[in-house]
């Protein structure tokens, strides 16, 4: 190197952006990028409470299994082999769970000396009580409410932990480290702040370091996914990149793995950038408060972006609890109209079975109308002129109801079908009855720090 | 002056968390950053939606990135696990917007249409 120096530079790549997500690209990147770390965000705000319920009726349930079956079996011994280590937050609620089905499939593919890292403590359901009674109210920061009148209904409740616990499982030489509620980008965070030993008060570093993973937790929408700026021009969407962040002490840059499909421009990583963040001057994460109300994105090369100006500042001092619980129950009922009048019928079909409800009692919370083709999505802003219904081909009628009372909602299952032959012409029943589902919500609260107890583990295969 | 789709200038995306709607909205040329930071203010994006958003929507200027972001409460019906909307997460919503009618001048629609 005649005397040169090298600048240190870590590559991390995203390889979910939800529970449910195509594992190609990632299976890709593992293959073909020059990466050091990928991590798999698999946790939306609802996913911890249909997790919390899976396990409830299957204790073996309760995290995403799919990091398994679809990620490390494909990929997990080809990664181990290079030396890229792997995060995700797939052990959802069910870690040693998920733990425990890692260490099978490692010791099957006998990989001797496989280290699973994994971080415990963000679960904290059976802690209410006593914070409770140390007068902790966990004020509802969306809506007014009393937190005592949902505490006998709750299915989960997850702090959003930071990156402290699972550096601390890197530092142990973790392989793959498995998180419960890790905050998506912590996942992200912790191998930059690892590797280039920033200190948990080095703001302006641990903002980079977020939003890098903020750039990456949504897997294909930071590579042209979702892209409303040139949909029709992301090069080979079928086999869509996902996006990899490339980091130095001076530069972060956003790339993806050669020999793939997707786009990294100014215009992608801009509307990931400012997705879901509020206020871009006070972006809070367990690990720092992000300011990138001054940021830039700039084109460096191809499929190629480099973020400037990110700053940050103290962390908060709470951290952010997701508390879910029951809620009640719903239906949706669908059937289909085509033309002539298409929207009429299935406006004056709807009437016929909301007056067949009024008769049979139906005691509703909340019901919600809509018409698939013409208004289900854009509601209030959807175009309802003449002339854009006149000609309709067709038209699904939808129908939702929420009651607490379960056999209330389940009341209009029985009324839909039989539309088709007595209500108005061409009534098509699809997609068999509907089931009463349970619905869930979410209490979106605070906790203070110290009401944790977050625990960083090894096992070693 | 003429009306013109904001989607004909911008571009953008929509998230969710809980029920508040995150829209970021882009200036598709840096010259059409001063129409949208004229004439998509909250009250005009308010009067768009109606009652479709319940509460307040709050307008955040990042023009070193040649956009806006919009923070808009109590808009998704409830939010994605009590919504009874089709879209409840509001991944439309960033159309939704885009739907909103401008008012742009003579000089400002002859930039437009020269692209």
């Amino acid at each position: 190197m005649k005397g040169e120096y090298v600048m240190k530079k870590i590559a991390i790549g995203g390889g979910q952006g939800f529970w449910g997500d195509s594992p190609d690209a990632a299976l890709h990147m593992l293959r073909h990028a020059d990466i050091q770390y990928m991590a798999c965000d698999y946790l939306a705000e609802l996913t911890m409470s249909i997790m919390a319920k899976q396990q409830l009726k299957d204790p073996g349930k309760g995290y995403a299994p799919d990091f398994v079956t679809r990620i490390l079996k494909e990929g997990g011994k080809e990664a181990w082999e290079k030396g890229i280590r792997i995060l995700t937050n797939a052990g959802g609620m069910n870690i040693t769970g998920c733990v425990e089905a890692i260490r099978q499939w490692a010791d099957s593919a006998g990989m001797k000396g496989y280290k699973v890292g994994y971080v415990t403590g963000d679960s904290i359901k059976e802690k209410i009580p006593q914070l409770l009674k140390e007068g902790w109210t966990f004020p509802n920061f969306d809506y007014d409410g009393d937190f005592n009148e949902i505490v006998d209904k709750i299915y989960n409740c997850n702090a959003y932990i930071g990156h402290e616990s699972i550096k601390e499982c890197l530092k142990q030489g973790a392989d793959v480290v498995i998180t419960g509620r890790a905050a998506d980008s912590a996942l992200f965070l912790a191998p930059f702040a690892h590797e280039f030993g920033w200190a948990e008060d080095d703001w302006d570093n641990l903002a980079r370091g977020i939003m890098a993973g903020h750039l990456l937790e949504c897997g294909g929408q930071g590579a042209g996914g979702n892209y409303m700026y040139d949909w029709r021009g992301v090069p080979r969407m079928d086999e869509l990149g996902f996006p990899i962040a490339e980091i130095t002490e001076d530069t972060f840059e956003i790339t993806k793995a050669p020999d793939c499909g997707g786009v990294i421009c100014e215009q992608s990583c801009k509307e990931q950038f400012l997705y879901e963040v509020l206020d871009p001057a006070n972006y809070m994460t367990p690990d720092v408060n992000v300011d990138i109300s001054q940021a830039t994105i700039t084109q460096v090369g191809p499929d190629r972006v480099r973020i400037g100006n990110v700053r940050g500042k103290q962390r908060p001092d709470k951290l952010k609890l997701c508390v879910g619980y029951h809620k009640g129950w719903k239906t949706v009922s669908m059937l289909s109209f085509a033309w002539p009048d298409a929207y009429e019928k299935a406006q004056y079909c709807a009437d016929v079975i909301m007056k067949k409800m009024a008769k049979r009692g139906m005691k509703a919370d909340d019901i919600h109308i809509s018409y698939i083709g013409v208004n289900s999505l854009h509601l209030n802003v959807a175009d309802m002129s003449e002339e854009s219904l006149k000609n309709l081909n067709e038209c699904v009628l939808r129908i939702a109801v929420f009651s607490e009372d379960k056999s209330e909602c389940a009341k209009i299952i029985p009324e839909i079908s039989p539309m088709q032959l007595n209500g108005p012409p061409g009534a098509s029943f699809f997609g068999g009855r509907a089931h009463v589902q349970e619905v869930m919500a979410l209490w979106p609260t605070y906790v203070p720090r110290d009401a944790l107890d977050i625990q960083a583990h090894i096992l070693e295969v | 002056m003429t009306k013109i789709f904001l989607n004909d200038i911008a571009h953008g995306r929509s998230g969710d968390k809980g029920d508040t709607s995150n829209v970021c909205v882009y200036a598709r040329k840096p010259e059409y950053y001063k129409i949208i930071e004229r004439e998509v203010t909250p009250e005009a994006l308010h009067a768009h939606f109606g009652d479709m958003v319940k509460g307040e929507i709050i307008r955040y200027d990042v023009p070193s990135l040649g956009g806006f972001n919009f923070v808009m409460k109590h808009a998704l019906g409830g939010g994605a696990t009590m919504s009874l909307r089709l879209d409840s997460l509001g991944k439309s919503m960033g159309s939704a917007v885009m739907r909103m009618k401008i008012n742009v001048t003579d000089e400002e629609l002859a930039e437009i249409n020269n692209v």
